[in-house]
């Protein structure tokens, strides 16, 4: 707050510091950041009356009367400016801002000037995804926008993270936003199938983004019906420009580091550490650690983080494009290259990219176009990283064994050979103790699990004008995932040792078409403007996949399954389709452009829905007002304050059917053998009432600008109330139901406040000053689930209950047992059970005990509670700009708080079992009366501190600000790139997640264990963390 | 005006390419929908096999109901210390949210619902389409089915039939189908009940079963009227109604040796037979079949091969429980060298293996539930009980079972000096006979005997709540009138 009234003040003391200029003809000259010129940019002075446009050099010149002192400068796609009249020869820089107002919008089926949209649409440019070190341009979105949170899960490149617009939406289906590239709905989530995430956005370079717009409520979503409760996101590619041939070439290089790993034993405090906890056991203990020693006598002290994680992961892109256009034909062509290094080692994405857009008008009323977007992506990693949903638990995950394999052992033997036992473990050479699960060293070097994908997106378009005010438009698009999974498991350590040797190749085929004709009319009788919007839609998807399995190699030479094995399987087979038809229209409608008024309807008939609830109706209607166009508010004192001002408000019915699989309603039965013999036998239960998730959405909003539009004000309130919300039903197993069945049975609701302020804090000639900051407040709670049953828990990766979805509380609240400190006297751990009574817990003989010695009640999952929220209450971000002649300094903040985290990796880093520990365990308990919060090292322990089930000594506030990237450009001077004889360079430098400033312990508060799954999220279990990235790129224009 | 005409008939082309009824309603490719899967025989005769499938799934028959039963035993030491590989069973510390406690007792029932499905398919379509004679058959192989399945959950989960002579709480009783979600609060039949129930899902199957031929794939791996005579011997023993396993075994022994039945089943002269393929001997009266194609083998950790074969080239089993010195292998009655059951042990180190489930990955070896040889003890056993002597007819029926694994030793009616005395050596006869098929844990619940105590594990008295597990969890928390052991 305190920084808000800083901006709107100076922002007064510059307004007053304005003066009077004398009439006479002002010249100058347009360029983007780069230094390239820019054509057709409108010069007018503020309050709307007309002024000129650059020509082809992007110099203008005009008449000013007296009294002017500011010319107004914008463009579609950039940032408007308004510029102080300082001379005669203005040199005017417009940036690609991230939060520029732009003027048009994209919305479904068509674009909206932005004055007439009544909706909620958050509008982001290209540009501020374009050179970020990321792989997919949703990653660059935290912050950005009000009402969406962007949390990346964990370090693994190409993992999709958790997008969420205005909170959870939906318990048990996908709550991703439905995502449309130039049209086409494409697939969402990690598709990979291997251990390596393969995240489809990612086939998209941000550096070909134009626009991303985000749609929140349910008059802007509502024309997407059955897909839109979770929110609609519009990327729009670049076009070609008409005017002559332009040339760009991007490219950065980044490093990238582990942050905040939390600091492990050595090898002396290993040992000292693990027989203190033997001898407390056992004091007569003599199998106790010793030491190891390599071939020159010295004590081993392995660094496993250093054998998992690389230090400055080296980063690569390129991107180059070409455009132009004619009076009939625009094109934009463009290629890319990225490869990327994980903090992981042996994780990669790589990513080579196509990208061509046609538009052709083929006489005065038919135009013609097509875009087709080819991209060949490779997600490489060797195995398990534990960090991809289910693979919390897995014993080959990379970023638990590196904290758990004690620091004794080393990865090779003194002969050179690999430090393994004949079953596949890490071995303790001189210690029979474990020290480990698997070699890591083993893992990194020979497995693989690689996902590589062929992705064509593309569509072709028809469109015809015959009337000015009637235009025809048809669509066919398709987007298309290919996909290879190449999976090898070495026979030597890991899960493939058992079968000796284990390799998969999977082929799979996503493919999906969308046909869509749209008529549009655009009347206006006298002061009353019409535009209806009718349309008819179908899309198809089918998937295929089929697969080898290989196992028992008969050398270790071979590592695909085309090399030579013994057994045969056949794999991932899979066959599945769904058909969705709909019918659409919309009208808006307004008034004098004052009053606006809008209506959406669609009606979706969806194939995998049971047949008599295939089709549903949605609906979203809007109203709003642009006060500052009346009358009383332009003549009256209102008027000069407020530049303009605008209320509005929707009402809609949106659905969701997002990640429900194709035949969930049927009741199936599976074909098996039955010693060779053909046998079937009933497999899933159905629901033959299976019907959509619907969300009735409510928003009102004000918007508006002060001091002439130079700072902007925007304020939402929302209440999104979701019915028939999906649950998989379990029954008793003496049913003998094969499978939970769907059913629509739970509510739950999101009700939230958004503000944002976009202020131009400066602008004095060669320096200005832009800053926007934005804030979300989401309040979500479940209202019911199913009849008789209140409380559904949730288990990450299938071992550890971590969290619940209980009615009057919101989703995945973390559900763990409720622990007190360390008990001084005795130093056991204290922990409560439901009567809210104090026990302690003995790791010697496993009993619990009241604080009086008496005999209690056992503890575990069985008497865990729900204990904090996970759902960021409150979430922003903070931008600030600053530009000075050719410099401009970008640093953005992003903040999310009002939540809690389950640090369940602690538990881990605290075991008191083989596993080495955090030095924490450092200042544990020894003898009565010393006070702290590690208790006494008992080998074998995994109770007192949280391994064998959630405690909630590892529960811990999230809260964090994060400094999300700090960049730093210049543009070279004019009379730099004439002498090289490009047209304009910039040169750039960037940090991101440079710093963060929270009170929590672990890595990184935004990991998350259990990916989208949003009954699991807050959940932080052996996951790897973030890395920190440094990047430094140049951007050329030709 | 020649224009427009035009396009409206574009629109219009495009407004009637609109919308693909057939494309709303797919049909999957890899499982069939309910509604037609009693169309034809061939079908009908998929489902028959079905409900065996659903049963030698290896969290059931396949492997871990039999595995459960060896390791609560005496007789083995958990080698791996795995949660996963049945590691509290083994302790007999088993809570009830163990994973084997959970996956044998929904399995079960998941093979119940399926035989119940299919005799309610029959019952309303599938006997128009194969026939009355077939139709017969096949309900009676899903009341052999239904009946074995709860036999085997009644031994695990509920105490024994002599407790209480069968008023102690027993399994949920269903005979209809289900597949739809619903109200599926059920409170526990008695255990008299459930033995009920199975003795008429018997008795009928006996009614409508025919004698098929041993020592072929038909005889061996579906319920026909020999399987049905040989389980109702064994039922009628666990619930200690001798005299009734008596008329049954009659039906399926001849009176003098060598013992036969009527449609030649009989012990085979090397015991190896019955444990290598093609497993489908006179002797093996049911078993469950597994060959090497995906799907048609036991699933991860579940296979009796995995468990209790030694990973020692070329044995490629996970070595998970090794044989206990202290166990019955100490048994000196056991001949260590003519013994033909003893070369059916493998000894690793100085460590000895059960390794009647000797082949590789991915563990094929059938799964033998029935055996003429445990009839014949059986039979033995009541003839004792029921006559209180020292039966030479139970002798010679014991001596058969040794005399064909070892020649040497014969017993006579002199060796015992009381009926009990004889009871007690058929008794570790079968204990012999039957290692590593899964019986060893519900003999001893049987005959009201002690788990013997084991390494650092104490003794398991009757009177202990864990001489049976516990109910699965996710039963109590989803069926509130489930009430737990106590």
């Amino acid at each position: 707050m305190r920084r808000l009234l800083l901006v709107v003040a100076s922002i007064l003391l510059l307004a007053s510091s304005l003066l009077a200029q004398n009439p006479r003809t002002v010249a100058g000259r347009v360029a983007d950041e780069t230094g390239a010129v820019l054509q057709g940019v409108t010069v007018s002075f503020p309050g709307g009356k007309t002024g000129t446009v650059t020509n082809a050099k992007g110099e203008f010149s005009l008449n000013v009367p007296a009294g002017t002192k500011q010319l107004r400068i914008s463009m579609v796609g950039y940032e408007t400016k308004l510029v102080a009249i300082t001379g005669d020869n203005l040199q005017v820089t417009l940036g690609l801002d991230a939060k520029s107002i732009s003027e048009v919008v994209v919305v479904g089926y068509g674009t909206q000037r932005k004055t007439e949209v009544t909706g909620n649409i958050s509008s982001i440019k290209g540009g501020a995804v374009a050179e970020m070190p990321i792989q997919s341009f949703e990653a660059g979105l935290g912050g950005r926008a009000t009402g969406v949170q962007i949390s990346v899960p964990n370090g693994v490149v190409n993992n999709p993270p958790v997008f969420r617009i205005r909170g959870v939406n939906s318990l048990s289906l996908s709550a991703y936003p439905l995502i449309i590239i130039d049209g086409v709905p494409t697939f969402t989530g990690d598709q990979g199938a291997t251990n390596a995430p393969l995240n489809p956005l990612a086939s998209v370079n941000p550096a070909d983004i134009q626009s991303i717009e985000i749609a929140k409520d349910a008059a802007a979503t509502a024309i997407y019906g059955s897909r839109a409760a979770n929110g609609v996101v519009f990327i729009t590619t670049k076009k070609g420009k008409q005017g002559k041939a332009k040339f760009n070439y991007d490219g950065w290089v980044g490093w990238t580091n582990p942050t905040r790993l939390p600091k492990l034993l050595n090898a002396k405090e290993y040992i000292e550490i693990k027989n203190e906890g033997i001898l407390n056991r056992n004091p007569s203990a003599t199998n106790l650690y010793v030491p190891n020693t390599d071939a020159n006598g010295n004590m081993i002290d392995t660094k496993w983080y250093d054998v998992v994680y690389r230090h400055n992961a080296f980063s690569q892109s390129h991107s180059f494009n070409a455009s132009g256009g004619t009076e009939n034909t625009s094109y934009y062509l463009s290629g890319g290259y990225t490869r990327q290094e994980g903090i992981l080692r042996r994780n990669d994405f790589g990513r080579k990219n196509m990208l061509v857009n046609v538009d052709q008008k083929v006489g005065k009323i038919l135009s013609i176009g097509t875009k087709l977007s080819y991209s060949n992506e490779e997600s490489l990693i060797s195995g398990s990283s534990g960090s991809l949903e289910g693979e919390a638990f897995s014993s080959g995950g990379l970023a638990r064994l590196a904290f758990l394999t004690s620091p004794i052992t080393p990865a090779y033997k003194n002969d050179g050979t690999y430090n393994v036992t004949s079953s596949g473990t890490i071995s303790g050479i001189n210690n029979s103790n474990s020290v480990g699960i698997y070699n890591p060293k083993v893992l990194l070097d020979l497995d693989h699990s690689n996902t590589e994908s062929n992705h064509l997106q593309g569509s072709v378009y028809a469109q015809l004008k015959p009337f000015e005010w009637m235009t025809l438009r048809t669509v066919y698009g398709i987007d298309y995932m290919l996909m290879n999974n190449d999976i090898y498991r070495n026979n030597i350590s890991g899960d493939g040792a058992s079968p000796k040797g284990d390799a998969f190749s999977i082929y799979t085929q996503l493919k999906r078409w969308v046909w869509t004709n749209t008529m549009q009319l655009d009347k206006t009788f006298g002061d009353h403007n019409f535009n209806l919007l009718a349309g008819l839609e179908q899309q198809r998807d089918t998937r295929q996949r089929y697969g080898l399995e290989r196992q028992f190699q008969s050398d270790n030479y071979f590592n695909n399954t085309a090399g030579g094995w013994l057994i045969d399987l056949s794999s991932g087979l899979l066959r599945r389709e769904n058909y969705l038809v709909s019918g659409f229209s919309r009208l808006n409608y307004n008034y004098k452009e004052k009053y606006f008024l809008s209506g959406n309807i669609r009606q979706d008939q969806y194939s995998a829905l049971a047949p008599g609830h295939k089709k549903g109706v949605f609906f979203g209607f809007s109203g709003g007002w642009e006060v500052s166009k009346e009358k009383f508010f332009e003549e009256g004192s209102l008027g000069k304050i407020f530049s303009n001002f605008k209320l509005r408000g929707s009402y809609g019915k949106v659905g969701n059917m997002s990640g429900l699989g194709d035949y969930d309603f049927m009741f199936l039965y599976h074909p098996l053998l039955y010693g060779g013999n053909n046998a079937m036998y009933f497999n899933q239960s159905g629901n033959r009432d299976l019907g959509w998730e619907q969300s009735k959405k409510t928003d009102v909003g004000i918007n508006f600008g002060i001091l002439k539009n130079r700072v902007n004000f925007e304020f939402a309130y929302y209440y999104n109330n979701i019915d028939g919300l999906i649950l998989y039903l379990t029954h008793a197993p003496s049913a003998g139901l094969p499978s939970n069945i769907p059913a629509n049975v739970g509510s739950m609701f999101n009700r939230g406040l958004e503000a944002s302020v976009n202020a131009t804090v400066l602008d004095k000639g060669a320096f200005s000053w832009n800053s926007s900051f934005n804030f979300t407040y989401n309040k979500n709670q479940i209202t019911s689930l199913i009849d008789g049953i209140t409380e559904i828990p949730m288990t990450t990766s299938g071992l550890e209950q971590t969290s619940i979805n209980k009615v009057g509380y919101p989703v995945g609240m973390i559900y763990c047992v409720p622990a007190g400190g360390v008990d001084p006297a005795t130093g056991r751990r204290i922990l409560y059970n439901p009567a809210g009574e104090a026990e302690i817990y003995n790791p010697i003989n496993g009993a619990y005990t009241y604080l009086d010695g008496k005999p209690a009640q056992s503890l575990g999952a069985k008497t865990a509670q729900p204990y904090a929220n996970t759902n960021p209450r409150f979430l922003g971000g903070f931008e600030n700009t600053f530009r000075y002649k050719g410099f401009e300094l970008n640093i953005m903040l992003t903040y999310q708080a009002g939540f809690s985290v389950y640090y369940g990796s602690n538990a881990g880093l605290r075991d008191q079992r083989y596993w080495n520990n955090s030095t924490d365990v450092l200042r544990r308990w020894k003898k009565p009366g010393d006070v702290t919060d590690i208790p006494q090292l008992i080998n074998g322990d995994n109770v007192s501190n949280g391994s064998a089930y959630a405690i909630s000594t590892n529960v811990f506030k999230g809260d964090f600000v994060k400094l999300r990237t700090i960049g730093l450009s210049y543009n070279l001077p004019s009379q730099v790139t004439k002498l090289a004889h490009i047209s304009g360079a910039r040169v750039y430098a960037q940090g991101q997640n440079l710093a963060i400033w929270t009170k929590y312990p672990g890595p990184d508060p935004e990991v998350s264990s259990n990916g989208n799954n949003p009954s699991g999220q807050g959940i932080d279990r052996n996951t790897l963390a973030n890395g920190r990235t440094v990047t430094v790129g140049v951007n050329i224009n030709f | 005006m020649k224009k427009i005409s035009v396009y409206t008939l574009l629109l219009a082309m495009g407004i009637s390419a609109g919308c693909q009824k057939s494309l709303l309603n797919p049909l999957p490719a890899s499982d069939m929908p309910d509604y037609i899967v009693f169309d034809n025989a061939d079908r009908i005769a998929s489902q028959l096999n079905g409900m065996y499938t659903v049963m030698k799934n290896g969290k059931f028959l396949g492997g871990k109901f039999q595995i459960a039963n060896e390791v609560r035993g005496e007789d083995y030491n958990n080698e791996l210390s795995n949660n996963v590989t049945l590691q509290a069973t083994w302790k007999r510390i088993v809570g009830n949210e163990v994973q084997e406690v959970k996956e044998i007792w929904s399995q079960a029932y998941f093979t119940i619902n399926n035989a119940n499905l299919f005799m309610d398919g029959m019952k309303a379509k599938g006997t128009k389409v194969v026939g009355d004679s077939l139709s017969k058959i096949y309900i009676g192989e899903a009341k052999f089915v239904r009946a074995l399945s709860y036999f085997c959950l009644q031994q695990l989960y509920a105490r024994p039939y002599w407790d209480g002579n069968g008023a102690k709480p027993g399994m949920i009783l269903y005979t209809q189908g289900h597949t739809e979600r619903g109200n599926y609060n059920k409170a526990r039949n008695t255990t008299a009940e459930v033995y009920a129930q199975i003795l008429q899902d018997l008795n009928d199957a006996e009614a409508a079963l025919p004698k098929t031929a041993p020592g072929t794939a038909a005889g061996t791996t579906h319920a026909n009227w020999y399987s049905v005579i040989a389980l109702k011997t064994r039922v009628y023993l666990y619930m200690g109604q001798y005299a009734n396993v008596l008329t049954e075994a009659a039906k399926i022994v001849s009176a003098t040796a060598p013992f036969v039945s009527p449609g030649g089943h009989a012990l085979v002269a090397d015991i190896n037979k019955v444990y290598s393929a093609p497993y489908t001997s006179v002797e093996s009266m049911f078993s469950l079949p597994f060959t090497g194609t995906s799907g048609d083998y036991p699933g991860t950790q579940t296979q009796l091969g995995y468990y209790f074969t030694p990973k020692s080239l070329p044995l490629q089993g996970n070595g998970e429980y090794s044989l206990l010195s202290t166990g019955i292998i100490s048994d000196s009655s056991w001949k260590s060298t003519t013994d033909a059951r003893r070369k059916l042990l493998t000894k690793v180190g100085s460590k000895y293996y059960m390794t009647k489930f000797a082949g590789p990955p991915p563990f094929t070896d059938w799964a033998p539930i029935i055996r003429y040889a445990e009839v014949l003890l059986n039979y033995a056993e009541a003839k004792v009980r029921v006559s209180n002597s020292v039966d030479a007819g139970a002798i010679a029926l014991l001596n058969a079972v040794r005399q064909r694994s070892d020649a040497t030793v014969t017993f006579a009616v002199t060796d015992f000096a009381s009926p009990q005395a004889l009871i007690d050596q058929i008794l570790k006869e079968k204990h012999i006979e039957l290692l590593g098929e899964g019986f060893r844990s519900m003999e001893v619940t049987r005959t009201g005997a002690t788990f013997a105590a084991r390494a650092t594990y104490v003794a398991v008295p009757p009177t202990a709540s864990n001489y049976i597990w516990p109910i699965s969890s996710d039963e109590l928390v989803y069926n509130k009138l489930c009430v737990d052991n106590q």
